[in-house]
């Protein structure tokens, strides 16, 4: 492997120091799998990396009922998917962590690099971005908050700048009755996604009508992506056959799929399709039981 | 620049000068002679470079050396320490037939630990879903899943025997 | 057959080392001073060189050596040496993306990493091909300098295939393809090679055939065989991916005569996955008779393989799929025409089942399409079809025992066939494909035979040297099994010695099914042999009659009408013998196959095969309609295994046989983008995991074979051979869509469901 250099700052202001003054060439560490098998593979070349490992408090994690999720971005991913908060309140973004990798790379890889690395693929950012999630960013002086969906600028790619951290992740508090869900199709069970397709619908329990809609997709844009013509049909309806069948029409609208290694862009388009009308038929299921299973 | 670490293996207490970029994986290899914990890909996808470190299992070819500093790691070297019986983990592999070649064997058994140490009783389906991360191209898998299924049993708490009289 | 040990559920006995991380594989292997190799490959799949330049990687400090054609002796070589193609580098021109350039030692492997990067090759493009049949058009670029790319033709032919087709009620036509995959073994390829101060080069490596691979070192370097030694580890997976030698092995020799220190080469997965060999890719053009009632009269095939840039197990394989082609049914015309194609991708080579997954793939899949065409069931005309014991068939061949017929009654049964046949609900269905396979090797080296000894230590250990090759498949454990057996020995009793040409008979390797069959044999010659030398000592030493003794726990009893019994230990009898008799125990047996010596390959090519092996497998798989996904629910795998040697080690053979299977029907396939292949690491080259492998119901069906030892047939690759077929046939079933070409993927399923 490329030699580069290692340091393990002991505060968050000396990683963001470290990090502006190098001018980009090196690199965060946060759980490394990703970071590794790049290098390794020469797709990336950093002269040095910077562990967060020692500044305290990136990996703690709380809930509060009305302020919602608060996540740092070192938690494991493994920790990430058993927290209870996550389990009770979230248990969709449970379940999405739950397929990324192995059992190996959960233990050890983080939900901060999961959402920074800004793979099209990655499983984390289309859940988080149907709850609503933001991240903070911080300079080491100044802190931003960014809504998740406005984070990603293409593949690899955010709006972080040199010297900035993702201090944080904001997940709002799940408001009453509603349904969550991320279907996510791939070749095996150690793959990452060929689509993914993130789910949550409020709904009112009276009427069964769909209050609010958010559906994001991963690997078929440059980053991932919000279903929003699809989300237009749906809202202020209640699910029936006919608006599924129009929504479904329209669940590749906001996409772009390519055809890559892994499959085609047809077979991607029909993808989303399925677990699109996977998941509002799940939505409805869901609706019509009055919330329960 | 070299960066010291201690790695505290399987009970040793290991003081190295590394590079960073050298990764667990071959630091336990190469420095301190632990070829039971094998490299099969180098990118995390087949599982045989699995070790457990603080209780939990992870890829050692992707994790930096210079990141375990200090930290409590097991090999499969540790799973029964030499002159003791065996780990009824490795136990159950011999005797189910779940080994042949062999080279995946000690990361699936660390695997299993990992699993069994977080639920002693697993379903058939969470042992393939913990597992999967583990590629073997030889048995098929079902004689491992017998296996870990079988050594879950055997390490359930036994009862405390009263004397009788 | 239940002996003692033979037929018993007996753990492996390299298992404990294996469990404990103990068992040294050759890439743990680290000697004294050790440094480490790695070459320089082509990144083009056809190119001339015009210059080499390796001034910058040998300036660079840590470099200890750098070579390029001009070190080693060029000389072409091929594992059949009058097909021989390639040499060590490559001076002239790259024939694939991977071919070795150059190549450097350093004392680390980032250094020697680092140094390759610094070698500047100036490559002048050349047109390549990758299609095996564009690749046979005059216009195609010549990979090598000979008239076209068709590299070597095999022809077999019996009966009058023409007219009998005239004459058959039902005919089927089709063209079937089969991937090239790779083998997939955890731990790549590597070595390790060091020469002694008197000039005599070891190498240290995962051979599945050493004493082969040490007569290909030696003619590659151009040194006299007794100077070449290999040594063989516990092994990382074989599956025929190292029958012949690589070429990391003459290279690491060279760097290391240069520097005179021990040099360790080793693949990195990519490396493997894009240079190592893979299965020969098969297309092939099937065309299948019958009259109304069913049975088979007559069958054409037209085998096109694809060899990639050098030839390799070509010639043997295309030789064994026809043989394999004229036994499965006696169809009493038949014709076969194999060649094999060169294109500009990466070698070919052996891979588990040697060319019989592919055309069985085509004739089973073809079988139900005849089946339909007639209106028959397709376990029927499996039925009617199925050779019987002591059969003649028209091509020559004798089947002395043959079990097809309990095969595909119980795979049929065990599928709940009749219940769930056509039953048309849920895009679920169920498939059927019979196989045969040779059960002990093959005989087109000329020789098919070993030796092994036995000596018994005065500690009552028994040991048994044998070239038997381990490579996870379990040959030493059934070595050890037959040496306990006959001499009433426990398994902790028997040592097996092996690995090192050095110390093993010449033997042929681990490859067709064969170690348990001929290192079987050898082995249970040689306890005999042991047996009566034991025997005989024990009567010295008990004062008794030899027909009065057995060996029975470790110890030789002796018990006779009117006499007390009597026993001693065996590590007493062996000190007797060396102290009293003056002749320690130690004994030589043998087996050798007794090929006819008149016998002509070409004309009675299914001589080829000592022992044939059958199966049937049946399979159920469900089709998502949405996503295409085929859901493997259940397989049963009948086998025929003559006489089951160890029930435990041979349903691993088979249910990891048929998830390989499954593997190359469903999911393996290589991604080429311009000779480069792109899915070269196991997150984009697919392999079955935990959750993709069914529940496999395995029978083993005990038939005997006159050959065998204790009856025995081999095992080893059977189980990959029919699956391809039942799991297609099965689709069918589910979905009403033929597939002929392989893998039968997602999106393909996906597109034909909704054509429909």
């Amino acid at each position: 492997m490329k030699a580069f250099d290692y340091e393990r700052p002991s505060t968050f202001e000396d990683a963001c120091r470290i990090l502006h003054a190098a001018g980009g060439s090196k690199k965060v560490l946060a759980g490394g799998t990703d970071l590794i098998v790049k290098t390794r593979h020469k797709v990336m070349a950093p002269e040095g990396v910077v562990s967060l490992k020692d500044v305290p408090g990136l990996s703690d994690i709380s809930f509060d009922p009305e302020k919602g999720l608060f996540i740092g971005p070192m938690l494991r991913l493994s920790d990430v998917e058993t927290a209870d908060a996550v389990k009770t309140q979230y248990p969709a973004l449970a379940a999405a962590v739950a397929t990324i990798g192995s059992t190996q790379v959960r233990n050890r890889a983080t939900i901060g690099g999961n959402i920074c690395n800004a793979a099209p693929s990655a499983d984390s950012p289309p859940i988080l971005m149907a709850y609503g999630a933001s991240v903070v960013i911080g300079d080491g002086k100044n802190e931003r908050e960014v809504l998740l969906e406005d984070f990603f600028t293409g593949p690899g790619e955010t709006v972080l700048r040199v010297g900035e951290i993702v201090k944080q992740i904001v997940v709002p508090a799940p408001p009453q009755n509603i349904f969550a869900i991320y279907i996510k199709a791939a070749r095996s069970a150690l793959d990452i996604a060929l689509v993914g397709v993130a789910l949550l619908a409020v709904f009112d329990p009276a009427d069964r009508v769909v209050k609010d809609l958010k559906v994001a997709l991963a690997a078929v844009a440059p980053t991932p992506v919000r279903s929003r013509q699809m989300e237009r049909i749906v809202i202020g309806n209640k699910l029936d056959d006919t608006i599924i069948e129009k929504a479904v029409v329209e669940s590749c609208t906001d996409a772009c799929s390519i055809t890559d290694i892994r499959t085609t862009e047809g077979y991607r388009d029909t993808l989303v399709e399925t677990h699109t009308r996977q998941a509002l038929e799940a939505a409805r299921s869901w609706i019509e039981k009055g919330g329960v299973l | 620049m070299k960066h010291e670490i201690t790695l505290k293996v399987n009970n040793d207490t290991y003081s190295l000068a590394i590079d960073p970029w050298r990764t667990l994986n071959d630091v336990l290899r190469e420095d301190l002679n632990l070829t039971g914990t094998k490299l099969g890909c180098g990118s995390g996808d087949c599982g045989a470079c699995t070790v457990i470190v603080d209780g939990r299992s992870i890829s050692s070819c992707l994790t930096l050396a210079v990141e375990m500093d200090q930290k409590k790691i097991m090999t499969i070297e540790g799973l029964a320490p030499s002159g003791e019986e065996l780990h009824p983990i490795q136990e159950s592999f011999v005797e189910k037939g779940a080994i042949q070649c062999g080279f995946c064997t000690p990361g699936m058994e660390l695997s299993a630990y990992n699993l069994l140490s977080q639920n002693p009783h697993p379903s058939e389906k969470e042992i393939r879903e913990s597992l999967s991360g583990n590629l073997c191209r030889c048995t098929g898998y079902n004689k491992i899943v017998e296996a870990i299924a079988e050594s879950a049993d055997k390490m359930k708490p036994k009862k405390k025997k009263g004397r009788k009289k | 057959m239940k002996g003692n040990i033979i037929g018993k559920r007996i753990p492996r006995i390299d298992s404990v080392p294996k469990a404990t991380g103990t068992a040294e594989y050759t890439v743990d292997l680290k000697l004294p001073g050790m440094i480490y190799g790695k070459i320089l490959r082509s990144p083009l799949p056809h190119a001339r060189i015009k210059s080499l330049d390796v001034s910058a990687a040998e300036a660079l400090p840590g470099v200890c050596a750098v070579i390029t054609a001009a070190d080693v002796p060029m000389g072409k070589f091929s594992f059949f040496q009058w097909l021989a193609d390639k040499t060590i580098f490559s001076s002239d021109k790259v024939r694939y993306v991977g071919d070795e350039v150059a190549a450097v030692a350093a004392i680390d492997a980032d250094t020697a990493e680092k140094a390759i990067e610094l070698i500047q090759v100036d490559y002048d493009p050349l047109p390549a091909v990758f299609e095996t049949e564009e690749a046979m058009t005059a216009d195609a670029p010549l990979i090598h300098d000979q008239e076209s790319n068709i590299g070597f033709k095999v022809e077999r032919h019996f009966g009058d295939p023409d007219n009998a087709f005239e004459s058959c009620d039902f005919v089927v036509e089709g063209c079937y393809k089969t991937d090239r995959v790779a083998h997939c073994c955890l731990e790549v390829s590597n070595c390790v090679a060091s020469w002694t101060p008197e000039g005599r080069l070891s190498i240290w490596t995962n051979a599945q055939a050493p004493h082969t691979q040490r007569q290909e070192v030696a003619r590659i370097l151009e040194i006299p065989l007794q100077d070449v030694r290999i040594i063989n580890s516990h092994m990382g997976g074989g599956f025929g991916s190292k029958l012949v030698m690589d070429m990391k092995l003459p290279i690491a020799a060279v760097l290391s005569k240069k520097t005179g220190r021990p040099v360790k080469i080793q693949n990195t997965r990519a490396e493997e996955f894009s240079t190592a060999k893979t299965r020969y890719g098969y297309t092939m053009y099937v065309k299948t008779g019958a009259k109304k009632d069913g049975t088979l009269q007559a069958r054409t095939v037209r085998v096109i393989a694809d060899n990639g840039a050098y030839h390799d197990k070509g010639p043997a394989t295309l030789n064994f799929s026809s043989m394999m082609f004229a036994t499965l049914y006696n169809i009493p015309n038949i014709h076969y025409e194999g060649m094999v194609v060169y294109t500009n991708k990466q070698m070919s080579t052996a891979f588990r089942g040697f060319g019989n997954p592919q055309l069985t793939f085509a004739c089973e899949v073809q079988l139900d399409e005849l089946a339909e065409k007639i209106g028959m069931d397709p376990v029927e005309i499996r039925r009617i079809n199925a050779n019987t014991p002591g059969q003649k068939l028209q091509c020559g061949a004798v089947v002395p025992t043959c079990g097809l017929r309990e095969c595909i009654e119980v795979a049929a049964q065990n599928i709940a066939w009749k219940e769930k046949y056509n039953r048309k609900d849920k895009l679920r269905g169920v498939g059927v494909a019979n196989m045969v396979h040779t059960a002990a090797g093959g005989r087109y080296y000329g020789y098919n035979a070993t030796d092994s000894f036995i000596k018994v230590a005065d500690d009552g250990t028994v040991s048994i040297v044998t070239p038997g090759l381990e490579m996870g498949q379990g040959v030493h454990t059934v070595v050890a099994m037959i040496v306990a057996e006959e001499l009433g020995l426990d398994m902790k009793s028997v040592k097996v010695l092996s690995n090192d040409t050095d110390l093993t008979p010449y033997d042929l390797g681990s490859w067709g099914s064969r170690a348990t069959f001929v290192v079987g044999n050898a082995a249970l010659a040689t306890a005999r042999e042991a047996r009566v030398v034991i025997i005989e000592t024990a009567a010295k030493m008990l004062d008794t009659k030899p027909e009065f003794i057995d060996l029975e726990n470790g110890m030789a009893v002796a018990r006779g009408p009117g006499m007390p019994e009597k026993s001693v230990s065996m590590g007493k009898l062996a000190a007797y013998a060396i102290n009293n008799m003056k002749a320690p125990i130690s004994v030589k047996g043998q087996w050798a196959d007794d090929i006819p010596e008149d016998w002509d390959i070409k004309t009675e090519f299914v001589k080829n095969v000592r022992s044939f092996a059958f199966a049937t497998q049946t399979c159920e798989v469900e089709i998502d309609k949405d996503t295409g996904e085929v859901k493997v629910l259940k397989f049963v795998a009948a086998h025929e295994t003559g006489t089951t040697m160890n029930e435990m080690l041979a349903e691993g053979q088979i249910e990891g046989a048929v998830m390989q299977g499954i593997g190359f029907t469903l999911m393996e396939s290589m991604t080429l983008d311009n000779g480069r292949v792109v899915n070269d690491g196991f997150l984009d080259y697919k392999l079955p995991t935990f959750g993709e492998q069914p529940e496999i119901d395995v029978q083993l069906i005990e038939t005997g074979d006159p050959h065998g030892p204790y009856g025995a047939k081999g095992i080893g690759e059977a189980g990959l051979v029919p699956t391809a077929a039942a799991l297609a046939n099965a689709i069918y079933n589910a979905s009403g869509i033929r597939v002929t070409e392989l893998p039968i993927t997602r999106e393909f399923m996906l597109n034909a469901l909704r054509e429909k």
